[in-house]
């Protein structure tokens, strides 16, 4: 491959010096809004805008004295952990038949499993509500809140999944069932690992959403609060720099936690390259 | 393809699940932190907690923490955004509530619709610390019971930026000067909009517009649509936006000039049209079909007890509460002169305003509402 | 696939249903009656305003999602290609972490860049190029600017996925055969990762036509989208009218999905 080789024409360069630069001011794009964020959880003023009157480490020191916060944080996790597994079951699942035939009415097929992406999130909303209190008769929970969430998160992994299933190359799969691999082996050893990015990124996506979802969220949760709905009901009335506060600890959090998974296995192959250069030794 | 994919998927799949194992582990220790702080604070005989649909402005966390402390009743509070909305929340969710507030007329009217039930307001200790107007509102009597405890009052009036509005706006069509294109701000409330307009137009009662009232006022709505910069949804906005000046009136609740001035905005006046005034005065009730009626006066009496914060609750929010005892505490603050502009020691002001309530025609309303601010 | 079809079943087909149910019956008393009638819709059809804002809202959607794609592309080209691999993930995610704030916080963020005294017009302002602050909030194209910035990762990351896989040999033997670079792009690569994109542009465009939260915040009266006049409905309990005007909405975006199915190639995203 040309980049591996390091090969690249002058032509190549220029692009990718341009295409750098680009990079870099999408990342100044995407993150000067959260750095103004960040900032204003400092200001001493309540309200959440220019002009800085003073700076302050109060606005945190409420976010830890605060259950509800926590609460909401941690309800917002659980669900957000359930909604992921689930959509990235249901997504995978379904991009199979979509994508290789088998199915009666595909086109139908199509349209009813992408169709929560294009109801407005309210009309889910609602619809969920109504289903659960006044046909199924059960009571509204994180688990219901879960239901909502997944229905509108699925879609898109299935889409993901789907999209890199399409390009998939079944030569492959026949050559393994050539050597004598079964279904499930050709689908483990095969199919899987190829498409684990399309999932992977599917996963993300899904948690992400999860994690910010409010509209749907707010109708059928109950009596729990997920984060964005704290957050949208304390900007309501006005706290914002405590809701900054928040919005940065959990930025803080995240960042922290994915430094960690790169790390982790970095940390990881070193102990093994270590262990191996040892081990001849032992033996 | 596949010798370079496989590896990476594994260093993928370690990353990855390394993200999901920290997060569910920093997730299981919060969980196990939670379990402790519980443990520690319900120290207690009771073990309930109380799902309190309300507004932000009713309650202190510190508040609800000594009244854990003194019951052992722990309380959940839920943020809710308007009066339909509650009532339509606790109309479907059955006993997942236990406690709701609800605004003026609105009481009476979930009331009726059985979703509430009255109590002794004055066997509580707390009501003694309440102006004697306020244990006695007509329309939340239920024979010696009360359907709701009372909590604070605001009127809706109008708060400009004397550098750029030079004469006084004392009258609602006064906004409609061409002078004003773009610089007044409100809030999303289509049933408070369409109620301006009523008070505009002659309406009878502004919240509960006939058919024909509504078509006046919408037509009212129209002329006003383009001094609108912009409909906010959230309270701070209006702030702001007379803040930095890109608006030079916004309607409000009492104490929107204050906040304006705390957060370093030029000083703003208050103007009161003279076709008279919206307002509202809130307070809690009991759901009928929660399964913890028995605890609601404990803790109702515990919560509103708390003189303190019914007068940090005022200095905070601005608008006055029905709790005479703090305006005792303010006075003693030195707080007597703000308490006093805002009216504090005279509830009955508010019985005198046009109410906020439930409308007999709430799609009209809106149908109008959309009709001229659709895009 | 029996589990999706049931949960899919139970979940959504049922309340949609429901929810069809309920276009067609009546608001009153901040309640439902279950009274058939079409005065809903007959509502709908008789009010031009409505119709307006729908093609407002369809301009401010096309707008964003081209510029969104626009944007995105070559962020995800790079980072396909060039970037090293091991950095690749990093960066990727990196993209997604503004979204682990919150979805208001971000768009709230955007006053304190686009307002009178923001970060922008206070930047021209101290730089000497402009005396009074430009008026850049409470516009439509407001709107189309935070909505770009708001779904740029959904684009990118779905972009990303499908140029991953390209092989970039074939860019080079269409050189070596004479193409021009763009033209080797143009051929190859796109139709390549014409997936990618159908699914960027579902991602993208579709959500935007259900947006109220951002065109509330920004948009002024000007930047008024069909979502929120559905939010105005739902806020008192007229479920009906909510009901009828979101299915208009969705009947819409299934006629466009249709009527653009070979250019979006919805065949190829979702298999033969």
């Amino acid at each position: 491959m040309a980049r591996e080789a390091g090969v690249l024409s002058g032509r190549g360069k220029a692009a990718r010096g341009v295409l750098s630069g680009y990079g870099a001011f999408v990342y100044v794009f995407l993150f000067t809004p959260i750095v103004l964020l960040v900032l204003f959880s400092f200001n001493a003023s309540e309200a959440g805008s220019f002009p800085i009157t003073g700076w302050t480490l109060g606005w945190y020191r409420q976010v830890f004295g605060d259950p509800d916060i926590q609460d909401a944080l941690r309800t917002t996790l659980k669900v957000g952990v359930q909604v992921t597994a689930i959509s990235v079951v249901l997504g995978t699942m379904a991009a199979f038949p979509l994508v290789r035939g088998g199915l009666r009415f595909p086109a139908g097929f199509r349209v009813a499993m992408t169709l929560p992406i294009m109801i407005p999130g309210i009309l889910i909303g609602i619809s969920l509500l109504i289903l659960f209190t006044n046909v199924l008769h059960v009571q509204l929970t994180q688990q219901t809140a879960v239901i909502g969430q997944s229905l509108y998160t699925t879609p898109f992994v299935l889409l993901l999944v789907a999209a890199r299933l399409e390009g998939f190359d079944r030569n492959l799969e026949r050559a393994a069932s050539d050597l004598g691999a079964n279904a499930f082996n050709r689908l483990r050893y095969i199919v899987l690992p190829l498409i684990f990015p399309a999932i992977l990124a599917g996963a993300l996506f899904a948690f992400t959403l999860s994690f910010d979802e409010f509209v749907i969220t707010y109708f059928i949760i109950g009596s729990s609060n997920t984060l964005p709905i704290y957050i949208y009901t304390q900007i309501k009335y006005g706290i914002t720099p405590e809701v900054n506060a928040l919005a940065a600890l959990v930025l803080v959090a995240s960042i922290a936690l994915l430094l960690l998974a790169f790390i982790l296995p970095a940390g990881y192959r070193l102990v093994r390259k270590l262990t191996r250069r040892a081990a001849p030794a032992a033996a | 393809m596949s010798e370079e994919h496989t590896p990476l998927t594994r260093a993928e799949l370690l990353k990855r699940g390394g993200v999901a194992a920290a997060g569910l582990s920093a997730f299981g220790a919060s969980n196990a932190l939670a379990a402790t702080m519980r443990g520690a604070g319900a120290a207690s005989t009771e073990g309930v907690t109380l799902a309190w649909l309300t507004w932000f402005d009713h309650f202190f966390p510190q508040q609800l923490k000594t009244t854990l402390k003194q019951t052992g009743i722990a309380c959940h509070p839920k943020l809710a955004p308007s009066d339909s909305e509650i009532y339509t929340t606790i109309r479907t969710t059955g006993s997942q509530f236990d406690i709701a507030a609800m605004d003026a007329l609105w009481v009476p009217y979930a009331h009726k619709s059985g979703l509430t039930e009255s109590f002794d307001l004055n066997g509580m200790k707390a009501a003694k610390q309440l102006y004697p107007a306020a244990r006695d509102i007509a329309i939340w009597k239920d024979g010696s019971n009360s359907m709701a405890y009372p909590n604070g009052w605001s009127t809706i009036q109008t708060y400009y930026n004397p550098k750029f509005v030079k004469t006084k706006p004392d009258s609602y069509d006064a906004l409609l000067d061409p002078a004003y294109k773009k610089k007044i701000v409100y809030e999303n409330s289509p049933e408070t909009f369409v109620a301006f307009a009523g008070l505009a137009t002659g309406a009878k009662v502004p919240y509960d517009q006939t058919l024909p009232e509504i078509a006046r006022s919408k037509a009212w709505l129209e002329k006003l649509k383009p001094n609108i910069l912009k409909i906010v949804d959230q309270n701070f906005e209006t702030v702001n936006a007379l803040k930095d000046q890109s608006a030079w009136i916004g309607l409000g609740n009492l104490g929107v000039d204050l906040r304006v001035k705390a957060a370093g905005g030029p000083p703003i006046k208050v103007a009161y049209p003279k076709e008279g005034l919206l307002g509202w005065f809130d307070g809690e009730q009991m759901v009928k079909a929660s399964k913890h009626k028995d605890v609601f006066l404990t803790f109702m009496d515990s919560v509103e007890s708390q003189t303190y914060w019914a007068a940090q609750n005022f200095l905070k929010n601005g608008r006055p509460m029905f709790n005479e005892a703090a305006y005792k505490l303010l006075v003693k603050w030195g707080y007597k002169k703000r308490a006093d502009a805002f009216n504090y020691t005279k509830p009955d002001t508010i019985f005198k305003a046009h109410l906020q309530g439930p409308a007999r025609n709430p799609q009209a309303i809106t149908d109008a509402f959309n009709e001229v601010f659709g895009g | 696939m029996v589990p999706v079809a049931v949960y899919f079943g139970l979940f959504f087909v049922v309340p949609f249903a429901l929810i069809v149910c309920f276009s067609f019956w009546v608001d009153s008393n901040y309640t439902v009656v279950h009274h058939w009638t079409i005065e809903n819709y007959r509502y709908f059809a008789s009010q031009s305003v409505y119709v307006h804002t729908m093609w407002s809202t369809l301009w401010v959607a096309l707008a964003s999602t081209a510029i969104t794609l626009g944007l995105a592309f070559p962020f995800s080209y790079w980072l396909a290609r060039y970037v090293p691999r091991g950095l690749q993930k990093l960066l990727l995610v990196l993209v997604i972490v503004p979204f682990w704030t919150s979805y208001l916080l971000r768009v709230y963020s955007w006053l304190n860049i686009l307002g009178d005294n923001g970060l922008i017009n206070t930047t021209l302002q101290k730089l000497g190029l402009i005396d009074q602050p430009l008026s850049l909030l409470y516009h439509r194209w407001t709107v189309v600017v935070v909505l770009v910035y708001l779904y740029f990762p959904f684009a990118a990351l779905t972009l990303y996925s499908s140029i991953d896989r390209f092989d970039w040999d074939q860019l080079l033997a269409a050189m070596d055969l004479g193409a021009s670079p763009v033209t080797a792009l143009r051929r190859i690569l796109i139709p390549q990762i014409r997936p990618g994109i159908t699914a960027a542009v579902i991602f993208v465009l579709i959500p935007i036509l259900g947006e109220y939260l951002a065109p509330q915040i920004v948009g002024g009266t000007d930047g008024i989208m069909i979502g929120n006049q559905i939010d105005e409905f739902q806020k008192y309990a007229l479920y009906a009218r909510a009901a009828s005007l979101s299915l208009l909405v969705a009947a819409f975006i299934v006629l466009l999905l249709i009527l653009f199915r070979r250019s979006l190639g919805t065949r190829e995203a979702y298999g033969a």
